[in-house]
């Protein structure tokens, strides 16, 4: 089974690395749906000998909310916006994939002096989670479309989630599916904000905001 | 008790969202304020017993955030009857989201998980985003954005911070506070520190301390004057209380210098930063939010410090509390009569609106920490825990930041009371809905500053103990 976790946190990485590379907003959100799949089958991998309901929960809670319900909502949130590319990032799609991979070995080098308690499953979790939280960060603060910044949020909660999977026995599945539900409930209600920021925007003279609109949303 | 008390805010906030007029809305927000405000009272005879195998349980500290969140949301719900009187605008999400809040808050409060107390702080986040949009134009959806986006990072950085907290607790299996303060020494020192530094990072920007600040003026300037009171004397106390809970894990296992010496550098950071911006500011709610910022820097600074200085911090949350529901409800009452809270449009405010143009000297005074305003005396504490701990230089650079701040607050607000009056564009009439609680809180707080009724010394002496500080 190592095999397999080590696998899909290696993917869970590349994915992230991904939408450093992407520019259509869509896009992103498919990978971004892709990468909460795997998130929900590492899940499963890390407790495949004696599987328990409550793994089952949280996995399929996991892909639900995050692979189907939340990429639901972004689509929602922008179905009238007309420009659905990344505009003017601060910095170009070359760079930002060249620090994303040294943010990657940053990520790696940290976590040789971190000690896991206990016996890991696998090597690879502490470090990979640490590079998404990382890339998650940055495209945060790269990326100019409020959509985008939603979506570098979300990956680094993807990211923290790989982490707290490896210490699951500390918390309660209650506290585990509060925190599922407060994520999920975040991106409705900044796809909420996104959607009034469109239509208040899409309906203000040009002079206004015509400058605003490509610098923050 | 306690899981009732939460829940009836919830489902009441649900019961909001249905087509009702605008008038019930407000009667069923002052209804449950009042049931709040009647049990906690009850709370202060006897401490409700806990519940969910010890998650949720109150505490001397989570007795005094409890009683601070009911009391601003009665003088809120008061005030809010005379703020709808000429408001157009629906009620209904501000009415559901507020009540979602004191559930949230409530939560937050009693809790006596980590993960739980994560949880509920994050709600209480989300619950108040939609708040401050409440005008829907593009300065206050920006500024949702701003405090949206800075605040969930902040406290996925927490989230994180609680993660690690559980790695440190390998051994002991739980996060449950008693449980851990009780196997302190199992827990793994690296990794608490480490976890330290998060949640502080992440609580932080919750509570809106330098550097992670530049939400605040952007969000109180723009949310209406009862959300501001709310947000910055209630929600920023539930993430104060969270860094009270980790001081008290860092006490247990032998960490008080290295917590202490981070909280002292961020408080001083949020006192030079509000000082500095204050002076260039020219807007009274921003300089308010500024107000905050500094406050908040007080608070962290009084725990850091210890002894004397928590008890001082503790006092402080009270008065804080009361001098921003002075302060903040005027700013939004100003706000309304003139469509605007900038100096520029806003002036001569006594030569029109007496009371109000009173009541703003009043707020200068307790904002600033004034005799005989009990913010006065808690900023004293703090500052004779400075000298105690012979932290002389740190004593005098807090002096200097309270006097710049008295200046930038004083340039403001007497320009905006007595400068050449302007014409209200909306022109109303004083309320006295608007005025009453405003006036109820200036008086308390002078009550506070005369003498401190024994009973309220007692909890308050106990809740700094607890901290271990």
């Amino acid at each position: 089974m190592t095999t397999w976790i080590d696998a899909s946190c290696i993917f869970i990485v590349f994915l992230s690395l991904g939408i450093l590379a992407t520019y259509r907003i869509v896009g992103i959100i498919k990978i971004f749906a892709a990468q909460s799949f795997v998130l929900g089958l590492v899940l499963i991998f890390l407790h495949a000998h004696n599987l328990s309901t409550r793994d089952i929960v949280i996995s399929l809670g996991t892909m639900g909310l995050k692979g189907v319900l939340v990429p639901y909502i972004l689509f929602w949130a922008i179905r009238h916006v007309s420009m659905r590319s990344e505009i003017k990032p601060v910095i170009g799609f070359g760079t930002s994939i060249v620090s994303g991979a040294l943010l990657i070995a940053g990520a790696f080098w940290i976590s040789l002096s971190l000690k896991l308690p206990g016996k890991p499953v696998s090597d690879l979790i502490l470090p990979c989670s640490l590079a998404t939280v990382l890339l998650g960060f940055m495209i945060m603060v790269t990326r100019t479309r409020a959509v985008t910044q939603v979506l570098g949020y979300l990956i680094m909660e993807n990211g923290i989630f790989l982490f707290a999977l490896s210490l699951f026995d500390v918390m309660p599945a209650m506290i585990e599916l509060g925190i599922l539900l407060d994520i999920f409930v975040a991106v409705f209600i900044m796809a909420i904000i996104v959607n009034n920021i469109n239509e208040e925007f899409e309906q203000a003279p040009a002079s206004v905001s015509r400058s605003k609109m490509g610098e923050t949303f | 008790m306690l899981s009732i008390l939460i829940m009836i805010p919830f489902f009441c906030a649900l019961c909001a969202f249905l087509p009702l007029t605008k008038q019930f809305r407000y009667k069923l927000f002052f209804v449950v304020s009042l049931i709040h405000a009647t049990i906690v009272l009850l709370f202060w005879q006897h401490l409700p017993s806990p519940e969910f195998n010890g998650f949720l349980e109150l505490d001397q500290l989570g007795l005094i955030v409890l009683s601070i969140i009911s009391v601003l949301y009665l003088f809120v719900s008061v005030f809010m009857a005379g703020y709808f009187e000429h408001e157009q605008r629906s009620n209904r999400t501000v009415t559901a989201c507020l009540l979602a809040l004191l559930s949230t808050m409530t939560l937050a409060s009693a809790s006596r998980h980590m993960g739980l107390s994560w949880v509920a702080v994050e709600t209480s986040t989300l619950f108040s985003a939609p708040l401050i949009s409440f005008h829907r134009n593009q300065e206050s959806l920006e500024a949702t954005w701003k405090y949206l986006l800075i605040c969930s990072v902040g406290i996925a950085l927490a989230l994180m911070g609680t993660f690690f907290l559980a790695i440190a607790a390998h051994d002991v299996h739980t996060l449950l506070l008693p449980t851990l303060l009780n196997n302190a020494s199992s827990l793994s020192v690296n990794w608490l520190k480490l976890s330290v530094i998060f949640l502080l990072v992440g609580y932080g920007c919750k509570m809106g301390l330098a550097p992670t600040h530049s939400w605040k003026p952007e969000a109180y300037g723009q949310a209406t004057g009862m959300v501001a009171v709310l947000m910055a004397g209630a929600v920023t106390q539930c993430s104060f209380l969270a860094l009270m809970r980790v001081g008290q894990i860092c006490s247990k296992t032998g960490l008080t210098d290295f917590y202490s010496s981070i909280l002292i550098l961020t408080g001083l950071l949020s006192l030079g930063v509000a000082a500095i911006f204050i002076l260039s500011e020219r807007n009274i709610k921003r300089a308010f939010a500024y107000s905050s910022i500094e406050h908040m820097g007080l608070l962290v600074l009084g725990l850091g410090l210890g002894g004397v200085g928590v008890f001082g911090a503790v006092f402080h949350m009270i008065n804080n509390a009361l001098a921003k529901v002075i302060m903040f409800l005027t700013a939004g009452s100003i706000a309304q009569k003139y469509g605007s809270s900038r100096v520029d449009e806003v002036r001569g405010v006594i030569h029109v609106y007496p009371v109000t143009g009173m009541f703003l000297i009043v707020a200068l005074l307790a904002g600033t920490g004034m005799f005989p305003f009990a913010t006065f005396h808690s900023e004293l504490m703090i500052l004779n825990a400075a000298v105690i701990s012979k932290h002389y230089i740190l004593c005098v650079f807090a002096v200097v930041c309270l006097g710049l701040m008295f200046i930038g607050m004083a340039r403001i607000i007497l320009d905006v009371v007595f400068g050449q009056p302007t014409q209200p564009v909306l022109a109303k009439k004083e309320n006295f809905f608007m005025n009453f609680p405003i006036g109820i809180a200036a008086l308390l707080l002078i009550g506070l500053g005369l003498w401190v009724p024994t009973f309220l010394e007692k909890v308050i002496r106990h809740a700094a103990l607890l901290t271990g500080f």
